[in-house]
């Protein structure tokens, strides 16, 4: 081949040939939290259409709950969003408990709060510290992480596990809260607020955070909406929609919390949400540990669908028939079917519980928060580069475990 | 939930809606297969009730009902932002009927249908790109139906040829780890083939960049 | 036909119909421990109590609780009627979930269980306990006694099947009222009142009539257990399959109960059939279960030079065919079974017939035994109506297969199954064909027997609960009974064996499948002429 010379008036006009080109960014990749593959189409650098394929973490989450009974789904329940286990566990209780139509106690409620904002706030560490991460900044998420750890501490003395402890039960909570609940979970905060404090002093100001952040992974408000999505994608895009306040559950109306708003829809804004958010669970999190009653019992008396105290179970032979109908059987609830939803680490979680009056639930849909968010973000992705994939991708918190169940 | 909606929705569609119920509180109305659309529609555009926000699309398979019924149930779970009010639509569809693709009313309904056709085999008309997503193209059946057993096992899929695109080197005929592969036949051939740098260094084919002095008397003693 | 409404629902009845009874048909349940339908009523539980609000309505003064008030103020309540007693009547109004009705079983049954000791984990009934299902919809709530339960007997051994624990047993009185009217032997009875109430054994006699398994079933609570089955298994791992028993000529209808985990049968149990046996079955027909898996034949056996070999099944198969292939067509004797089903011994015949051209058709049955007018027929045999249709109405016996083979009438036989009346010594001339010059002795069995052991090649084939069939018993009715479990080691049924020789021999048949066997039966032997039973769930 020959050597080709073109005399250029500028150097503008020489254009190099490029064609689309095809880039499987494939399940196994370190940005994919938790698989999911991207097929881009690429025109140089820039995303021109991305086909997002997710299901590669599906297990059957759905057609495994058929095969149990209606408490045997907690196991399953933890491990759908697992950064946030406890959020989900308490979705589906109330979920039940909304279709059999059973009260619990007010500790249950306020114990419920505690340990699910906890969840919550550990949810949001690992997501701005894993964005952070991936734009080149290891060290804040390090000093996330290590809050997180210690959150984690406080959940293994209150449950027994750090992650998937399926500490929910229908009727009450596994376990009643320990003593130590109140003063380790108040004893962490001033260490939550200076991991954030120092995290959001390195990354806030930075040029290149910016730079890669701001204006990057735009969504508007209507899109948003159509497309079904909810949580800190949603509210980043100016929406103030989020379940605790628009349709209060639990306790949520007796405690005084903002629900922190962005305007652009970009990465940067779904970013200081979900730390502003975070500071909202802690206040939160004070005052429901100033409200919950420091005795009393945690579960329902009702033993049709709550195991009934061991003496009982031991001594008496009503107890040992609940226990053993409970166990082999697995709680009744009346035929229905029910739609309960609750505000999720990433938005409306939802639970769609259809029974037969058997003790073996008929169909159990988890409404995945990231499920739709995840579809939305096509659009986010569509214009921008290969590398703003990265932090667009992770900061819509897209958790495997949740998204293909 | 509202019953604002139901009656609303009653009041346009007077008798295309067939059933409503208020089971704990969740506002419900059954309509037919084929005004799926309309309804749909109606709730998105009309003024009072302004269901813009898109929150689930589902289904479940009641086969036991058939042949009375159709077996199985689409619901679809809608909600107002300005409003804040909620409903729940259900249809009834049978194993090889269409139901009309909510995706041009509420774009967020695409990944919802899509899932619904992977998981229970319910076509979507219209619908802009139905095909399977969470499971793989191969899989054959639909999983959450009521006959499919959970412990059905699926044949091996042979690995799919990927139709129009050039591998770039260094996947090819034989993908895997390219760091690890040794190419025989040219280094049985040609003494100067070139193997990757990793490699290099274990078959003696590039020397390690530093050296202690030790070394160096070594190879200046091998060299005479 | 008259209807009277019960909880609104409109149930029809038959003149003389309690309200229970009409319930009972229309496939309702209306909460009840000691009333059967099989058995006369005795009202004693007070479970099915209900309110009656048409007609004569009798009200009884009583003081209830004003919670505002904080006293007892005077007030009416319904006098609720036994529904297992009360006639149904046209029009009736009969509540059965009404307040009333609920609170007067939430205390019925708190009274029940208030001395109950607290057994569930080592109680046989546990699963399909009437006290554990009824509190679950009942009471819902503990009791509110706190002293120590009254203490009886426990473990009684009342005869060789039945053990008897008194403080489990509510005194409903079912097994007393069983053993009297349907049995006719009151070997029951109640002793003591109040709360030391038990039941106790006729002085000097043991439970040792045929039907003692029958009170074990009728127990509505772990009373009375099976020393057969007790601890054996957990009833939620079972699950049920309908059969038929194979243990006599009436053909009881069963529940085949097996676990398919380790594909093994646990018990039997009675299924409804009011044309057949009611609601019962004899101790002989429970105990037929340990024949599916006891003393089984599970791979071939060929005889050569005097040592039986123990071949794979497709070997023996193959022995069969090699040796039924040197046979002098029209010299074959064919050994249709009285205990084998109906679809056996007609694909038997059907190869006899087309592919040797044989006329000599006999059949081997069990020898009679004790018959009684409750249920046990003189016939021990499930089938001998059906293998005799498929011969055509008439088939010559064993003794005349002997004679037949000593005088050389026929030099080979196909028998099916193993039970015969001969004994050992009375069939060696047919243990002595030994495959010599076309003479031979294949025999299809699934149990070991006297047949078998007198063959020179064995197939083994699947027993009557691994197979699905017909049995046409004594009274001409043809049931048909379901595979309940998979037969071990790929073993097929006997028409399915016998298709797989004739295939080897180069005889085609146009049979894949038991709905192919069934269509080419002709009507004269059919294969269902009794719809079993009544409501799908047995009366327990």
């Amino acid at each position: 081949m020959e050597p080709y010379y073109e005399e250029l008036e500028d150097e503008g006009s020489l254009e190099l040939p490029s064609e689309p080109m095809k880039l499987n960014m494939g399940p196994s990749h370190p940005a994919m939290h938790g698989t999911i593959r991207m097929v881009l189409d690429l025109d140089g650098e820039t995303v021109m259409d991305v086909d997002i394929q997710p299901g590669y973490l599906h297990r059957g989450f759905e057609k495994s709950c058929e095969r149990g009974t209606w408490s045997q789904v907690f196991p399953y329940a933890d491990r759908l969003n697992y950064v946030s286990p406890m959020l989900n566990n308490v979705g589906f209780a109330l979920a039940v408990e909304k279709l059999v139509g059973l009260e619990v106690p007010e500790r249950c409620t306020y114990y419920r709060t505690v340990l699910g904002e906890l969840a919550r706030i550990c949810d949001h560490l690992t997501c701005n510290g894993a964005t952070a991460m991936e734009l080149g900044a290891f060290t804040p998420f390090l000093w996330l992480v290590k809050v997180r750890d210690w959150i984690w501490d406080i959940l293994e003395q209150e449950t027994g596990a750090r992650l998937t402890h399926s500490f929910g039960r229908i009727g009450g909570m596994a376990k009643p809260p320990t003593d130590q609940l109140e003063e380790t979970v108040l004893a962490i905060f001033p260490e939550i607020d200076h991991a954030m404090m120092e995290t959001e002093a390195l990354l806030m100001k930075n040029r290149i955070f910016l730079d890669r952040t701001q204006g990057v992974g735009n969504l508007s408000p209507e899109r948003a909406i159509a497309m079904g999505c909810t949580g800190p994608v949603l509210r980043s895009t100016g929406v103030d929609y989020d379940v605790r306040k628009a349709n209060p559950y639990m306790f949520y109306d007796r405690f005084d919390f903002d629900i922190p708003v962005g305007h652009d829809g970009d990465n940067y804004d779904r970013f200081v949400c979900r730390f502003e958010e975070l500071r909202q669970s802690m206040k939160i999190i004070r005052q429901a540990l100033e409200q919950m009653p420091k005795s009393g019992p945690v579960n329902s008396p009702d033993i049709r669908y709550v195991y009934p105290e061991k003496e009982d179970v031991y001594n008496s032979i009503e107890g040992t028939i609940a226990h053993f109908k409970l166990v082999m059987e697995g709680l009744k609830p009346p035929p229905g079917e029910v739609y309960s939803f609750t505000e999720g680490g990433n938005g409306e979680l939802g639970f769609f519980i259809v029974s037969d009056g058997s003790g073996t639930p008929y169909r159990v849909r988890c409404r995945p928060p990231c499920w739709y968010n995840l579809a939305a973000c096509k659009e986010m992705l569509v214009g921008d580069m290969i590398a703003d994939i990265i932090p667009t991708f992770g900061s819509i918190n897209m958790i495997g475990g949740e998204c293909d169940r | 939930m509202s019953k604002k909606v139901i009656k609303r929705l009653e009041k346009e569609l007077g008798d295309k809606i067939l059933e409503t119920s208020d089971f704990r509180g969740d506002d419900t109305a059954i309509v037919g297969r084929k005004d799926w659309k309309a309804v749909a529609e109606l709730l998105k555009n009309d003024a009072d009730l302004a269901m813009d926000h898109f929150i689930d699309i589902t289904a479940v398979d009641y086969p036991e009902r058939e042949p009375d019924e159709p077996r199985f149930d689409v619901i679809l779970h809608v909600r107002s932002m300005q409003k804040n009010h909620r409903v729940r639509i259900k249809t009834r569809v049978g194993e090889n009927e269409d139901v009309a693709s909510l995706a041009s009313v509420w774009p967020g309904a695409n990944w919802g249908e899509r899932e619904i056709f992977d998981m229970f085999g319910i076509r979507f008309a219209d619908h802009p790109d139905l095909r399977r997503i969470l499971m793989y193209e191969e899989f054959q059946g639909y999983p959450l139906r009521k006959d499919y057993p959970i412990t059905k096992a699926q044949p091996l899929v042979p690995y799919r040829e990927v139709e129009g695109i050039e591998k770039l080197p260094p996947f090819g005929p034989d993908e895997g780890q390219p760091w690890g592969r040794i190419d025989w036949q040219a280094r049985l051939e040609d003494e100067d083939y070139q193997v990757s740098p990793a490699l290099g260094v274990q078959v003696g084919q590039r020397p390690m960049l530093s050296k202690g002095p030790e070394t160096d008397t070594d190879a200046a003693a091998g060299e005479e | 036909m008259p209807t009277f409404k019960l909880d609104g629902q409109e149930i029809p009845f038959e003149e003389g119909d309690t309200i229970i009874r009409a319930a009972y048909r229309a496939g309702v349940e209306i909460p009840h421990y000691c009333w059967h339908p099989g058995l006369s009523i005795a009202a004693n539980c007070r479970m099915c109590l209900v309110e009656i609000r048409s007609g004569r309505q009798m009200a009884l003064p009583v003081l209830k609780w004003d919670e505002k008030k904080k006293e007892y103020v005077e007030a009416t309540k319904p006098k609720l009627q036994p529904a297992c007693q009360v006639p149904a009547g046209e029009d009736m109004e009969v509540y059965a979930a009404s307040e009333v009705a609920l609170k007067a079983q939430e205390s019925t049954q708190e009274f029940l269980l208030l001395n109950h000791p607290v057994d569930c984990p080592i109680c046989d009934q546990a699963g399909e306990c009437k006290l554990q299902d009824y509190w679950l919809t009942s009471q819902k709530k503990l009791k509110r006694k706190k002293t120590e339960p009254v203490h009886k007997p426990k473990g009684v051994r009342f005869g060789p099947t039945i053990v008897y624990d008194a403080e489990r047993c509510i005194m409903c009185t079912r097994c007393i009222r069983f053993c009297d009217e349907v049995v006719g032997d009151h070997v029951l009875d109640m002793r003591e009142r109040g709360n030391t109430n038990e039941i106790v054994l006729s002085p000097g006699r043991e439970l040792d009539h045929d039907y003692t398994l029958m009170t074990e079933h009728v127990c509505p609570v772990g009373a009375l257990t099976s020393r057969d089955f007790r601890f054996k298994a957990r009833v939620w791992f079972l699950k049920s399959s309908p059969g038929v028993c194979n243990g006599c000529a009436t053909g009881c209808n069963t529940w085949v109960d097996h676990d398919p985990r380790y594909q093994r049968v646990y018990r039997l149990r009675p299924r409804d059939n009011e044309e057949v046996n009611g609601y019962w079955m004899c101790d002989d027909g429970m105990m037929t279960y340990h024949g599916f898996h006891e003393d089984r034949i599970l791979t071939g056996r060929v005889r050569a030079g005097g040592r039986v070999n123990e071949a794979p099944r497709e070997l023996a198969v193959q022995a069969a065919a090699k040796v039924l292939e040197k046979v002098e067509k029209g010299k074959l004797a064919v050994v249709l079974s009285a205990q084998h089903a109906s679809e056996d011994n007609y694909v038997l015949h059907k190869l006899a017939r087309e592919h040797f051209g044989t006329d000599h058709v006999y059949l081997t049955a069990k020898p009679d035994w004790k018959a009684d007018d409750i249920l046990r027929h003189r016939d021990q045999n499930p089938n001998r109506a059906g293998a005799l249709a498929v011969a055509g109405g008439k088939a010559k016996s064993m003794e005349d297969l002997v004679k037949d083979v000593e005088s050389g009438v026929v030099t080979a036989v196909i028998s099916l199954g193993a039970a015969t009346t001969l004994n050992e010594a009375e069939l060696a001339p047919l243990a002595n064909l030994e495959g010599v010059g076309g003479a031979a002795h294949v025999n299809l069995t699934s149990n070991a027997g006297a047949l078998a052991s007198a063959a020179s090649v064995v197939v083994p084939v699947a027993s009557h609960a691994e197979m699905s069939g017909t049995f046409i018993n004594a009274q001409g009715i043809a049931q048909q009974f379901k595979k309940a479990v998979r037969a071990p080691g790929g073993i097929k049924t006997a028409w399915e064996t016998l298709i797989e020789i004739g295939a080897h021999l180069g005889w085609t048949v146009d049979i894949a499948r038991l709905n192919d066997v069934r269509k080419d039966m002709p009507a004269k032997l059919p294969s269902a002429t009794g719809a079993s039973s009544a409501p799908a769930a047995p009366a327990s």
